[in-house]
């Protein structure tokens, strides 16, 4: 989920961000001429400094407990698993786990040669205070399933969990392990870890500093210190114009630019874009008191019609410029994603049938179609301040026109879209390298809950393939429920079911790479544009 | 606030002196011309078809050619009408504000010139107060406060932008009720009502007129500034300032004329008014109106 913006924070960190720039420009060049003097001086040319601009700095600081790294390498701290680049779950901090038969025990046995940057041994304490202090913190790390987790000995954890979750392997890739002795009230300013990078300098809304970590106990990265310029896309790109930083992450109306010395990387991504639908129809309100429920897209017709009338691939052409592939599902090219969930689109004539058939006419001829004299209109809405977003709602609205529905795409800040969501059409953006997050879109207990599952989406078979899928042991065993819960032959939840969703794109995320710089093989990365470019961090160098 | 602009300096007025006409009626001539022109704009903008504004994925990032005057946006919309139609909505927008900021002016100008000393010098205060923030942060924060959009927006700019034209009609209603006239009305009698009504506002009509007249240009620049900034007006409403703060992501890439046409007719938009407000001033000034 995007972060929600505060505009006005927002228009002062922008010109904080120009004034860095203008800063780093002038400090390169003096610094590129001083390079340049040295390195003829002593024959030694490799630089072994990266300056990065791939994205927004984390509000809440680098602490994994809070919910750092979530996205990308957490860079300071390491995790028990993690996933690979085919996304197979390897270890990390872990020699190894088991599950117990019941699936509710998981026990994780540590290496013992792991030092956290400070020089400490991380052993199964520090593993225990992580989750205990991730669970206590109540933030985006959901381990409300966790009963307990206990250190069976000096390197080994065990975990119970409540019910059964294959999901919770998840958790344990992407949670960096914290130091017990040095998780103070400033440790998301100033992290320790036993990570590939220590931690320098943090100058909020300008930069971070890293260097390598010399107790890290995997293969060494090759740059010794890596600094991120927290900038605009905008700035970014102004900044590669210029050759001043080493990867600049750019919206994709950019990446038709050819830059002189960089090389453009645009990477598969499940950072997906689609329209949520109301399931049920109008008269039920949230305790909150936001309306739930519409009375146009509860019906299937008017999903499955716009479902296969969208020209997908005529969206990621137009609207991302060809840097994207179409969507059909929340998790796109992932293990757990279910291949037969393709469909054909741009079928406007069947749409038109669809609709007919279920009695809706354009009763009055002024283009919209009626049933029962209900208008076939709705509201779409967008986050304003994201402009893909925008383009793909106005540019789908008009592709449905002709079939007689009348899609009005408004433009609305978060907190104004958190009321509405639960009664409009919104035009959203996950994909998660955790089926977990299938789970919370489609199942019927999510309901309402924050922005999961907003338009009340609700069938038993496919509620009962995720709780199967929650409750198996293996992986593969898992993959097949989650498969399942999209397509089983009649029912699930992706369009050729209830459609409840309308996935429009994958977008590509694009990254301008300095021409000489290696950056391995990437990974198809999740929502969130810019650090999951980290996760390869490891294997960066220049090329030969 | 007000800006004089010599006659002579118009770029009309050449021809105009040529067609021996005197200073008088070429004035009335350029404000027709600008009066039919903006009213041919607002006529545009609300009877232009929301055909050319389709997306046309096709057609996207055009540079200006004969089809399309002003090019296309990247989704393949046509900029002239979009710009038309960001226009009329930027003079709606500004129309509600300025008149809005005029009967505020008028109000208290009134009050404080009438109701007192006490009043006069709580509104002078308030006066002095506003023209001493800058009109842009005083509008980005009302603006703001009030959620943005377009409420946001008009009362934003209806907020800020009544404190001279207060300090007009504060200085003439003041010197209005020295005069002799009105010294003799109130020794025979006349209630206060008939003295307002009889000699007091139809002096200040015209001074009410070009107030709104000229605080409309600024009304329509301030709306577009603070949408750019994106404080105003949604990004789904068609305004110019939301045209060009999106054009601003697609200036690196070389699409100059998202910006380019829309600014420029912006510009010209908000000149037209000015220079009308300056007419109209003329025209209504005793000292000019025969010159």
């Amino acid at each position: 989920m995007s972060q929600k913006g505060d505009d006005f924070v927002k228009m002062f960190k922008r010109i904080g961000t120009f004034v860095l720039v203008l800063a780093v420009f002038a400090t390169l060049l003096t610094g590129c001429a001083k390079e340049d003097s040295h390195s003829n001086a002593d024959g030694d040319s490799v630089r072994e400094e990266l300056i990065l601009a791939i994205g927004s700095e984390p509000d809440d600081g680098f602490d994994p407990t809070t919910g750092w790294g979530r996205y990308g390498s957490p860079l300071f701290q390491s995790t028990l698993l993690k996933r690979d680049n085919d996304l197979n779950i390897v270890n990390d901090l872990a020699k190894g786990y088991e599950l117990s038969e019941d699936g509710l025990v998981w026990t994780v046995s540590l290496r013992e040669d792991v030092k956290f940057s400070d020089g400490v041994a991380l052993t199964a304490e520090d593993v225990v205070y992580t989750y205990e202090a991730a669970a206590a913190s109540g933030s985006v790390i959901d381990l409300n399933v966790l009963d307990r987790v206990e250190a069976k000995d000096e390197y080994t954890v065990s975990f119970t969990l409540k019910q059964p979750q294959s999901t919770f392997v998840n958790i344990l890739a992407v949670t960096g392990i914290v130091p017990k002795h040095a998780h103070g009230a400033d440790y998301a300013e100033k992290p320790i870890g036993s990570g590939p990078f220590k931690f320098v300098q943090w100058d909020k809304g300008q930069q971070l500093i890293v260097e390598t970590n010399p107790e890290y106990y995997g293969d060494k990265p090759f740059f010794k210190k890596i600094t991120f310029l927290f900038m605009s896309e905008d700035l970014a790109f102004a900044a590669a114009k210029t050759g001043s930083v080493d990867i600049a992450s750019i919206p994709h109306s950019f990446g038709t630019q050819a830059v002189t010395g960089m090389r453009l990387e645009a990477i598969e991504s499940v950072d997906n874009r689609g329209i949520m639908f109301p399931f049920v129809p109008a008269g039920e309100k949230t305790a909150s008191g936001a309306a739930i429920g519409n009375d146009v897209t509860s019906d299937p017709a008017i999903r499955k019609a716009i479902n296969i009338a969208v020209d997908r691939k005529a969206l990621v052409k137009g609207v991302l410029e060809g840097f994207g592939t179409p969507a059909y599902t929340v998790s796109d090219g992932l293990p757990w994603w279910n291949p037969d969930t393709v469909i054909a689109d741009g079928r406007a004539e069947e749409a038109k049938e669809i609709l007919t058939e279920a009695g809706w006419i354009d009763t009055n001829n002024d283009g919209i179609l009626e049933k029962n004299g209900l208008k076939a209109e709705f509201v779409l809405v967008y986050p304003s301040s994201d402009q893909t977003r925008q383009s793909l709602a106005i540019a789908t609205a008009d592709m449905i026109k002709p079939l007689g529905i009348n899609i009005i795409a408004e433009g609305k800040s978060w907190d104004e879209i958190a009321n509405m969501m639960y009664s409009n059409a919104v035009l959203f953006g996950w994909g998660s390298h955790d089926p977990l997050e299938m789970y919370n879109l489609y199942h019927s207990k999510t309901a309402g809950e924050g922005y999961y599952n907003t338009g009340y989406y609700a069938n038993p078979t496919v509620d009962s393939y995720m709780d199967q899928a929650l409750a198996a042991t293996t992986e593969e065993e898992a993959n097949a429920y989650w498969q399942n819960a999209q397509w089983d032959g009649e029912t699930g939840f992706s369009s050729l079911g209830d459609a409840p969703w309308s996935w429009l794109v994958n977008l590509k995320h694009l990254y301008l790479v300095n021409e000489k710089l290696e950056i391995g093989s990437q990974k198809i990365q999740p929502h969130g544009h810019g650090w999951p470019i980290t996760d390869s961090i490891v294997e960066w160098r220049w090329k030969e | 606030m007000i800006n004089t602009t010599d006659t002579n300096t118009r770029p009309s007025s050449g021809i105009l002196t040529m067609m021996g006409l005197n200073r008088r009626q070429r004035t009335i001539i350029t404000t027709a011309v600008i009066g039919i022109l903006l009213l041919s704009i607002i006529l545009g903008g609300l009877l232009l078809s929301n055909e050319r504004i389709t997306t046309n994925l096709e057609a996207r990032n055009q540079a200006p050619s004969f089809s399309h005057p002003f090019g296309t946006d990247w989704l393949g919309r046509d900029m002239l009408t979009r710009t038309i139609k960001g226009l009329t909505l930027s003079i709606f927008v500004g129309l509600i504000a300025a008149a809005i900021s005029t009967i505020i002016a008028l109000v208290l100008g009134i009050a404080a010139a009438t109701m007192g000393n006490r009043v006069d010098t709580i509104v002078t205060w308030l006066v002095d107060l506003f023209m001493s923030i800058p009109h842009l942060v005083a509008l980005i924060l009302i603006a703001v406060a009030l959620g943005g959009g377009m409420r946001g927006v008009v009362i934003g700019v209806a907020l800020t932008h009544w404190p001279s034209l207060t300090r007009v009609v504060r200085g003439e209603v003041l010197q209005l009720r020295s005069t002799e006239y009105v010294q003799i009305s109130r020794r025979m009698g006349k209630s206060r009502w008939w003295i307002a009504a009889q000699h007091i506002v139809p002096h200040l009509i015209p001074q009410m007129l070009v107030g709104l007249v000229l605080l409309f240009s600024h009304a329509i620049l301030h709306e577009a500034s603070i949408t750019f900034l994106g404080f105003g007006l949604s990004p789904h409403q068609p305004a110019i300032g939301i045209i060009l703060s999106e054009s601003m992501r697609y200036l690196s890439v070389g699409m100059w004329w998202l910006a380019f046409f829309p600014g420029l007719s912006l510009l010209i938009i908000v000149r037209l008014f000015d220079i009308l407000g300056d007419n109209l001033r003329k025209l209504m000034d005793p000292y000019n109106a025969h010159s």
